[in-house]
């Protein structure tokens, strides 16, 4: 049983080969740092998708697990499309017996989960994993991808800061702070706590009110820090499934029917705008 | 120019309900939320540079959905009935039915609201051998040249390449036309071809189940919204939190 592991990013890289380690001594890693999570490490010099998509399809996987960002996903899918095997994205767990795979994934924008069943070859996409994997000695080659057909011409990345993918505490705003101006007193809130800001699709990708980098939900982050403070989100599944790995969530919404009061630890039923004025002043107040 | 555009007739997520330890899918279908998107992008090539823009989808061919993206522009849809596929059998179904149309630019919504595969659009690209650009933001054509810019979440990638190509689009691209009730009207006499296929997937669904995340669920009701931050406070600093 050979499982190549996969990810643009390292968190995914590390959950991908901690899931790979449950599985096979026989892990292989691609990655563009020299990481030690698998016996062999493919190091690429780029981040090329076409030449990844050829490279992975020739490593002769049985399993192949990516990360979940978006260029994870594009390259899973397509390396099952060009070997023409089974594709199971976001798995949150995962069983092997001889040449049988079942394994558990989100569905219907994460608001329920399908167990399925498949065979390998098999191209994966991991959503959640517990645990770290550990570290063992790889043994590295060098590899220089080809290049593709698509070429990158420009790479503009969002804005520094804290992120919400890595804060203990993140502030996330919905549509229901009213306006661009509003955001910032989430931002002052975020600041005294310590935390980030984050924000729902509709924020960050339609209104431009947070830049698409801190957008959480199902196409954006998946977010687990120890309080998540939704601020006038209303709660569609698609964010739900971003922050359902927080500890503990505090939703503030004027509408007490909002989905999101099913899915808070806490519920303060009132203005966005105005609990930031009140929490920020009071959490200035304790720190003296 | 060929355009082909793969649409999914969906259950409307947001009506979809929890019933214990069922998912209550009895909802109206609509079409795929940035399925429309793809739709509008083509419908606009289209008008701007000539030639055709053809619609396929696979599974539920709810009537309704169907009209409303030919109401919206699309010359002509192919409705291919099937078993129930997964990701591999659904792009088979599409590759399969969309060789013989030799599409220049085949563009897919970047991901549905029922599976969420995000697979189907990159999984059609390498069945037809064609170059693939997901997560498109804007999209623009200078005679088989194209450039388009996608949206990774932490960086953004301007990208060229040239046609035939297939790309998937979100919906920060465009916005999705209402179509007129004169176009809902001569919609009804636009060309709609059902096929057949079947095949065996190889990835099969056992069981789906609700997933469900035990929150405490508290409500702190106040007039005074002091009051109720310094209870907040006190439940968080319980918690071992602040």
């Amino acid at each position: 049983m050979k499982v190549v592991v996969f990810s643009e990013a390292l968190q995914f890289f590390k959950m991908a080969s901690a899931l790979a380690q449950s599985l096979t001594e026989d892990t292989v890693g691609v990655f563009t740092q020299k990481v030690n999570f698998t016996r062999k490490l493919y190091l690429v010099d780029k981040v090329d998708e076409d030449g990844l998509v050829d490279f992975l399809s020739s490593t002769n996987f049985d399993l192949l697990v990516t990360g979940n960002v978006r260029r994870d996903r594009a390259i899973a899918s397509r390396v099952a499309g060009r070997l023409k095997v089974g594709y199971v994205p976001d798995v949150t767990s995962i069983k092997l017996e001889g040449n049988k795979v079942s394994a558990t994934r989100l569905a219907y924008s994460g608001i329920a989960t399908a167990e399925v069943e498949s065979s390998t070859p098999l191209v994966i996409t991991v959503s959640s994993f517990p645990g770290e994997p550990k570290e063992v000695e790889a043994e590295v080659v060098r590899v220089e991808l080809k290049e593709g057909k698509v070429r990158v011409l420009e790479v503009k990345r969002s804005s520094g800061g804290l992120s919400p993918a890595t804060a203990q505490i993140v502030v996330g705003v919905g549509r229901g702070i009213g306006s661009k101006e509003n955001v910032s007193y989430a931002q002052e809130l975020a600041s005294v706590l310590g935390g980030a800001v984050a924000g729902t699709r509709p924020v960050c990708a339609e209104l431009g009110w947070l830049p698409e980098d801190v957008q959480v939900g199902l196409s954006g982050l998946r977010i687990r820090p120890r309080l998540y403070l939704a601020l006038g989100v209303s709660g569609q599944p698609q964010h739900i499934a971003g922050i359902r790995d927080s500890k503990v969530v505090v939703a503030v919404n004027k509408d007490e029917n909002a989905p999101i009061a099913e899915n808070a630890d806490y519920f303060v039923a009132g203005d966005a705008v105005e609990f930031c004025k009140v929490f920020t002043e009071k959490i200035l107040k304790l720190k003296g | 120019m060929n355009i082909v555009v793969g649409f999914k007739v969906v259950p409307d997520e947001s009506l979809i309900r929890v019933s214990e330890h069922k998912l209550l899918l009895d909802v109206p279908l609509k079409l795929n939320t940035y399925d429309k998107n793809a739709i509008e992008e083509a419908v606009s090539l289209k008008e701007r540079n000539g030639g055709r823009a053809m619609g396929i989808t696979v599974g539920a061919g709810d009537r309704k959905a169907i009209r409303e993206a030919l109401a919206m522009g699309l010359d002509e849809v192919i409705v291919v009935k099937s078993n129930d596929l997964d990701v591999y059998g659904t792009s088979m179904a599409i590759s399969e039915n969309v060789r013989g149309l030799s599409p220049d630019l085949i563009i897919f919504g970047e991901q549905t609201v029922d599976s969420g595969t995000t697979g189907v659009p990159g999984y059609v690209a390498e069945l037809l051998g064609m170059p693939f650009v997901s997560n498109v933001r804007s999209f623009s054509l200078e005679g088989k040249k194209f450039v388009a810019e996608r949206g990774m979440v932490s960086y953004s990638e301007k990208v060229e390449g040239e046609l035939p190509a297939v790309i998937s689009v979100g919906g920060e691209i465009n916005t999705p036309r209402i179509p007129s009730v004169k176009q809902i009207m001569e919609s009804s006499k636009k060309p709609v071809k059902e096929v057949n296929f079947s095949l065996e997937t190889k990835v099969k669904i056992k069981d789906v189940k609700p997933l469900v995340v035990k929150r405490k669920r508290v409500v702190i009701k106040e007039g005074d919204m002091g009051k109720a931050v310094d209870k907040l406070i006190e439940l968080l600093r319980s918690e071992g939190l602040l």
